[in-house]
């Protein structure tokens, strides 16, 4: 039993992650007044759920909070609390705290308890705002401890399938009883003869009886997981209340049965009650009673409704989709090889075999892209992350600022989105920190007090572009040069024009430390961001505009399973230079190779001096320098913008090309990325820009920026 | 002749069909159920149980219940069974029973 409940643990956080990424946009959708009815419900709904999860796993304290959110949303839900602004704001950040509390219990550590003392005191408040004075019921909701316990009588009959399912009677009793007093008495009436029985049947049926304060709902939570797998009966000892009780039934769907209360009944129920009492509150003439559990009823119904018309998924290892997505990379490949071997032999382009052939071909990239989409996910969930980074930071530098953000339907590989989060989080921190200028300098501006970030992604020919934009003052780009030159990254007279300006925040040793702050000034500087950016095979650039902000954009394939290389040769070895790297391509003229001590060469490029790396020499091949004037040049950039020219033999075109990882199947080779296996069978390594770029950097000890202002007899060693 | 069944320490669904075959096998005599390694009872493992305890005192066979743990008589507990519910005696010959 510990493995699948294990697994079970697994799913319940991975549903929590959902269920919180819900519980943010449906929030979100309440804060920015495009909430529909459904969305309250599906808001409580998540909360709901995970505080069902996290009783059976005795998460105390992720329950205990669930629960106080759950009490205020559903108030919210019954109408009898008004979602305005101040409340949507106090559910945010209980969300956040929620999120904390389910990263805590599934990774350790610990959560503020001041943050949680101060959101369950807010809800306090809010509910303190709603109470009447004097009214028995409220009292009891402010205080439950004092409430009057109820004996509720539970009639629980799991199903074979509760059991198939690794769903215990036994725990869930246990659960019962923790709610309160419980009595609990075995019936075996329907046990047959020791023969007859079917050791995977189900027999039994539990009678509980509870004494609690608790809520029904309190109760049939505790089964909501098993709901369809059981018969549950809830109703209360004595005669009061919804003396029958509920019945849930059903093992494909959901059944709600429903016993019409009596009128005298609704007005000796309790706590049950407390709710529809708000809402006469709310609306001061007195509301029909047939029509609060009318309400109820939709509630339930709607509830059954759109648990059904979510579109089904499963759950797949993640090792077992890149497995097949190596296998569909090999199908690729073979399928070059069979195309080739196939033209080798002279055999007729129109043949029947070679049509065939094409046909297999069209057959194998389509498999590849539907493999590749199982990997693609929403940037979503990256997204969802962003507005309470939002909130945090705007509460830390006092500044008022909106998040917009489009286009999270855009879909990008796993990969891709796991790792674009940490410099997403970076770049925004900083729109807010330093792209937006502070309220008060935002108004003098006549720009509106609450400053906007947008965050944006669409998918550009073969590739996802996302672009931080804030409506700030844009860079400026005086201070940014001064720092530059304090740095040492620049000389003081160099002459940059305003993108090169903007450019300088990329590198290395660029901070605006005038201004170093809790949340920007970490000591990661948008170099970082760039790096982490590059080694998806990204590339990000800036434009500012003074007075009206400033956008970042970010460009990234859309998957890390193929490479667009460029195919060149070097000393007769086919290599691939990823494509995201080369800026452009050249002919080298012998009168711009000028040599500096050592074998180094630099290049003159349109009035700087970019350094000159023999790949064949570089990568071992050959000993000999190859003629700069002889060879194809290609101008590369590298992680912190560093460039450099990289000298090949020839170019042979442009392909897509399957990363097959070196380390995995052979070892690390310094100054290669990866293979790939080309088409006539043979492997072409991919060659690291960066770690070649990197050496030219540390050959000619020239700063990257420094390179447009060297000056060839001083500037590098 | 009284026979002796050692029972599992998980006592869940996997072990429920086990469980009913080694009763079917020892009907007719008389049994000692030793439950000291148990840590867990499933539902269905106790309906195994309690219908072989009917079925041993409709044959009229002794069915003693030996050393249960305390996760056994705690989770018995908790379905609202008590350990004695399980053993049938014919003849009360020994103690064990009573624990």
């Amino acid at each position: 039993m510990e493995d699948p409940l294990a697994a079970i643990r697994v799913t319940f956080f991975q549903e929590c992650e959902e269920q919180l990424s819900e519980l943010e946009s449906g929030l979100i959708a309440m804060e920015n007044g495009t909430a529909e009815s459904e969305t309250v419900n599906a808001v409580f709904r998540a909360v709901h759920s995970m505080k069902g999860g996290a009783g059976i796993f005795a998460l105390d304290e992720l329950v205990r909070f669930a629960h106080v959110f759950e009490t205020a949303l559903d108030k919210v839900r019954s109408g009898s609390l008004e979602a305005t602004p101040p409340v949507v704001a106090i559910f945010l950040r209980a969300a956040d705290i929620l999120a904390d509390l389910v990263r805590a219990a599934r990774d350790g550590g610990a959560v503020d308890q001041a943050r949680v003392a101060d959101v369950v005191k807010a809800f306090d408040e809010i509910e303190g705002q709603k109470e009447i004075p004097g009214s028995h019921e409220e009292e009891m909701v402010a205080d439950p401890s004092e409430a009057q316990d109820n004996v509720w009588e539970v009639t629980f009959t799991p199903y074979p399938a509760l059991y198939a399912k690794a769903n215990e009677a036994a725990l869930l009793l246990r659960e019962l009883n923790r709610l309160g007093e419980t009595e609990i008495k075995l019936d075996t009436s329907l046990l047959p003869e020791l023969l007859e029985l079917d050791p995977e049947g189900a027999y039994l049926t539990w009678l509980i009886t509870l004494k609690s304060d608790c809520e029904e709902s309190d109760i049939r939570e505790l089964f909501e997981f098993v709901e369809d797998d059981c018969r549950l009966e809830i109703g209360r000892s004595e005669t009061e209340g919804f003396a029958p009780g509920t019945v849930i039934t059903g093992d494909n769907g959901f059944k709600f049965e429903f016993f019409p209360p009596m009128e005298e009944e609704i007005e000796e129920e309790t706590e049950v009650k407390v709710v529809e009492k708000k809402k006469e509150e709310a609306a001061p003439k007195p509301v029909e009673q047939a029509l609060v559990h009318a309400s109820a009823v939709q509630a339930m119904v709607t509830k059954a409704e759109t648990a059904n018309s979510v579109a089904p998924t499963i759950r797949v290892d993640l090792d077992r989709v890149d497995r097949m997505i190596d296998l569909v990379g090999e199908l690729v490949i073979n399928e070059a090889m069979l195309s080739q071997r196939v033209l080798e032999a002279g055999i007729n382009r129109a043949s029947g075999v070679a049509m065939a052939l094409e046909e297999l071909e069209h057959l194998t990239r389509e498999i590849q892209d539907s493999v590749m989409a199982i990997r693609a996910q929403p940037v979503r969930s990256v997204f969802q992350r962003m507005p309470r980074l939002v909130r945090e930071v705007a509460a830390m530098t006092g500044k008022q600022v909106r998040l917009v953000t489009e286009g999270e339907a855009t879909e990008v590989d796993k990969t891709v989105i796991e790792r674009i989060a940490d410099p997403l989080t970076h770049m925004i921190r900083n729109a807010i920190d330093h792209g937006l200028e502070s309220t008060e300098s935002r108004i003098a501006a006549g720009k509106p007090a609450e400053g906007t970030v947008r965050l944006t992604a669409v998918h550009r020919s073969g590739r996802i572009v996302l672009e931080v934009a804030d409506d700030g003052g844009g860079i400026n780009r005086s201070r940014v040069r001064q720092k530059a030159v304090e740095n040492g990254l620049i000389l003081p007279d160099a002459q940059l024009s305003d993108e090169e300006i903007d450019n300088l925040i990329f590198l290395p040793g660029f901070s605006t430390a005038a201004k170093v702050s809790d949340i920007s000034g970490r000591g990661v500087g948008m170099d970082v961001v760039r790096q982490s950016i590059q080694a998806l095979g990204g590339r990000i650039s800036i434009s500012s505009r003074p007075g009206y902000g400033s956008t970042f954009t970010l460009s990234l394939p859309l998957t890390l399973a193929v490479l667009d290389g460029m195919v060149v040769s070097a000393h007769n070895h086919t290599l691939i230079i990823p494509l995201g790297a080369i800026m452009e391509t050249l002919k080298p003229r012998a009168e711009d190779v000028f040599p500096l001590d050592g074998d180094l060469n630099m290049l003159a490029l349109r009035g700087g001096y970019v350094p000159v790396v023999d790949v064949a020499h570089c990568l071992g091949y050959s000993v000999q320098h190859a003629e700069p004037e002889q060879s194809v040049a290609l101008l590369v950039e590298g992680e912190g913008g560093a460039r450099a020219v990289l000298l090949v033999d020839a170019i042979h075109g442009q392909r897509q090309v399957v990363i097959k990882s070196l380390e995995a199947n052979y070892r690390a080779v310094p100054g290669i990325a990866a293979a790939t296996v080309m088409g006539d069978g043979r492997v072409a390594l991919i060659v690291d820009v960066d770690a070649v770029v990197q050496n030219a950097g540390a050959e000619s000890n020239a700063h990257t920026a420094e390179l447009n202002n060297l000056e060839i007899s001083g500037g590098a060693a | 002749m009284t026979d002796a069944i050692e029972l599992p320490s998980v006592l869940d669904l996997v072990a429920a069909p086990g469980l009913l075959e080694n009763f079917l096998q020892r009907r007719g005599h008389d049994l000692i159920l030793d439950a000291g390694q148990v840590q867990r009872v499933g539902g269905q493992c106790l309906q195994v149980l309690l219908a072989a305890h009917a079925a041993w005192a409709a044959d009229g066979h002794n069915l003693l219940l030996q050393n249960p743990s305390e996760p056994f008589i705690d989770m018995l507990a908790l379905m609202g069974l008590s350990p004695d519910e399980l053993t049938h005696h014919v003849s009360a010959k020994n103690g064990e029973t009573e624990q």
